[in-house]
């Protein structure tokens, strides 16, 4: 199952985007790795954005995964965040969508 | 009904009983006051334009509750098309009224308290959202006018509100009863407060743990037993009980503010949206005051677009408007008008989503936006005056116009251009003079500097959202810094 990473433009990001991915890849296990590789359909798609405009959230970027968790600066799937425990909700959340899957 | 005729508005307004005091005395109809009334025509034009087919795609939208169509007034911001429609709506009032219109502080509190109380409710399990989408659902059915009430008097400012030796210099909860809360205090300079149906009140800043009691929000009917209001006296206020029309400068239309006194109102918990979650109640200031400050792109706009006519009609009414240095000075009105509305638009354009689905403006580029409204307005102001030249503050009354004596010199000695009117000339100086100085400069200069925050929480706030340590290492990337 794919997981991807898209990220916006990164014009005046108030987080450390390549940072934050990152971390994500640490604490994911070592099968579910995220790639950046857009030639394939994503199972699960993490849109990395550096503000809370998340302007790379939109139609044409939705369709190119089934579920996306959304990074709009210190927020994820529009909840704030502390910069320094983002990752671990992220990973918590991709962990859980694979479960409901495999379930 | 989801959409009032203008004069329902007004006939709404007349049921309600309303406790005002006005230069020391009971006032007993405020709508037909005529001091109060040129307050009320204004919002009485947010129930008329939104009539109007030439202008109803501004001045409405569809209810995502019910799916009718509503005053915009009245809505919950869906996309960043509705927020950026929001700034060209108030535009348009601003150029229709020349004034302030009031209704704006409803719009903007509704917005904020709807996404807060969300996301109190998920976080604390409350049960706030609830009781604040069954008010929604009536504000918008009758097409409310709501004053969103923020500002307490506050006293020492050095100190926070429970330590202040009166403790009613914020407002407060004084007493938890079983049905409801009874709440005393004050609002300061409350906005169309005598022109609304509803109030809706919220904490005024940030509290601690300490002030609780003071982190406070809830709705209750304007003309509520247990609430009275004393009437802000406005530069030149009196000229409106004369019986000219040209004095006054605006004679349809103006703005209000009063003072909101709390005397041991009873709130019921339906109509309570917050009440001790001190730890939510920056977020609910932060977003009102950011909404409101996107707001001053629009209103302020249109106001300036009036004034920066007016000051083109008096040049031309001078026999001077070919002179190129009035053209420049015009033409820099026009500049500063413009880099107001574009500050309204780009904070509304980069709006995003919030958790519980309505939209927020960019926080930073509404304080940017509202940080040129302290200043933008009184260069305008000064450009519009030196182009009118001195005759607007020292020119004959009307009552000397019309005499039937030295109405003929008054004709002859203030006539500028040979073709118009000394009539007209006299008009339009005093609408100049009503804006930068009379009882519209209210809006225009001192709501300018003040309302939505005094210039200093701008910068607080810019401060914050800056990003300044992202701009430094930007700067170390480009001199080759390596840490």
């Amino acid at each position: 199952m794919v997981t991807g990473i898209k990220y916006c433009g990164g014009c005046n990001p108030l987080i450390d985007r390549p940072g934050l991915v990152k971390k994500i890849e640490k604490l994911l296990p070592g099968n579910c790795s995220p790639v950046e590789d857009l030639s394939t359909k994503w199972e699960i798609g993490v849109l990395v954005c550096g503000c809370p405009i998340a302007c790379a959230d939109r139609p044409s970027i939705r369709r190119m995964a089934r579920h996306w968790i959304r990074v709009g600066g210190a927020t994820v799937d529009l909840e704030s965040v502390h910069e320094d425990e983002m990752a671990g909700v992220i990973v918590k959340k991709i962990l859980e969508l694979k479960k409901r899957k495999i379930d | 009904m989801a959409l009032k005729t203008p004069e329902q508005y007004e006939e709404s307004l007349r049921k309600l009983a309303f406790k005002v005091y006005l230069m020391g005395e009971r006032v007993e109809n405020p709508v037909d006051h005529p001091i109060i009334r040129p307050s009320m025509n204004s919002v009485k034009m947010t129930y008329a334009l939104a009539q109007d087919p030439r202008h109803e795609d501004l001045m409405t939208a569809t209810s995502h509750l019910t799916g009718k169509k509503i005053n915009r007034f009245c809505h919950i911001h869906q996309n960043t098309e509705d927020l950026v429609k929001k700034v060209k709506m108030q535009r348009l009032m601003g150029q229709k009224t020349g004034a302030c219109f009031q209704r704006c502080v409803g719009m903007d509190a509704i917005n904020a308290v709807d996404s807060v109380t969300f996301e109190m409710d998920k976080k604390l399990g409350t049960r706030y959202r609830e009781r604040f989408l069954k008010f929604l659902r009536m504000m918008q059915e009758e097409d409310l006018t709501v004053d969103g009430a923020m500002t307490d008097p506050k006293g020492d400012r050095s100190l926070p509100p429970s330590k202040q030796a009166d403790p009613d210099l914020y407002t407060r909860v004084v007493e938890k009863k079983k049905d409801g809360i009874i709440v005393r205090g004050a609002k300061a300079h409350q906005t169309g407060a005598i022109n609304s149906h509803w109030i809706l009140v919220m904490p005024t800043s940030t509290m601690t743990k300490e002030d609780a009691d003071y982190a406070l929000s809830f709705v209750a009917p304007a003309d509520a037993e247990g609430i009275f209001y004393i009437y802000g006296r406005q530069s030149c206020d009196t000229r409106k009980l004369e019986a000219g029309q040209i004095d006054v400068g605006n004679k349809e239309f103006g703005g209000h503010e009063a003072l909101m006194v709390f005397d041991n109102l009873f709130v019921p918990w339906e109509n309570v949206f917050m009440c001790g979650e001190y730890e939510f109640s920056g977020a609910l200031v932060e977003r009102f005051a950011g909404y409101h400050r996107q707001s001053y792109g629009g209103c302020k706009v249109g106001v300036g677009d009036v004034l920066i006519g007016a000051a083109a009609l008096a040049a031309d009414y001078n026999g001077v408007s070919k002179a190129s240095h009035i053209r420049d000075k015009l033409i820099e009105m026009m500049h500063l008008n413009e880099t107001l509305y574009a500050c309204g638009i780009a904070c509304s354009a980069e709006g995003h989503p919030t958790a519980s689905g309505n939209y927020l403006i960019d926080l930073l580029l509404a304080n940017v936006c509202k940080q040129n409204v302290t200043r933008l307005p009184y260069e305008i102001a000064r450009l519009a005056e030196d182009i009118a030249g001195g005759l607007m503050v020292t020119m004959a009354s009307e009552q000397d116009l019309r005499h039937p004596e030295i109405g003929k010199v008054v004709e002859k000695y203030f006539k500028g251009v040979a073709s118009v009117p000394t009539e007209h000339r006299c008009r339009i100086l005093r609408l100049i003079e009503n804006i930068t100085l009379g009882t519209a400069a209210v809006g225009y200069r001192t709501e300018s500097m003040h309302g939505a925050g005094s210039p200093q929480a701008q910068r607080i706030m810019i401060s914050r959202q800056g990003n300044l340590d992202y701009k430094k290492k930007l700067a170390k990337e480009i001199a080759g810094i390596k840490d």
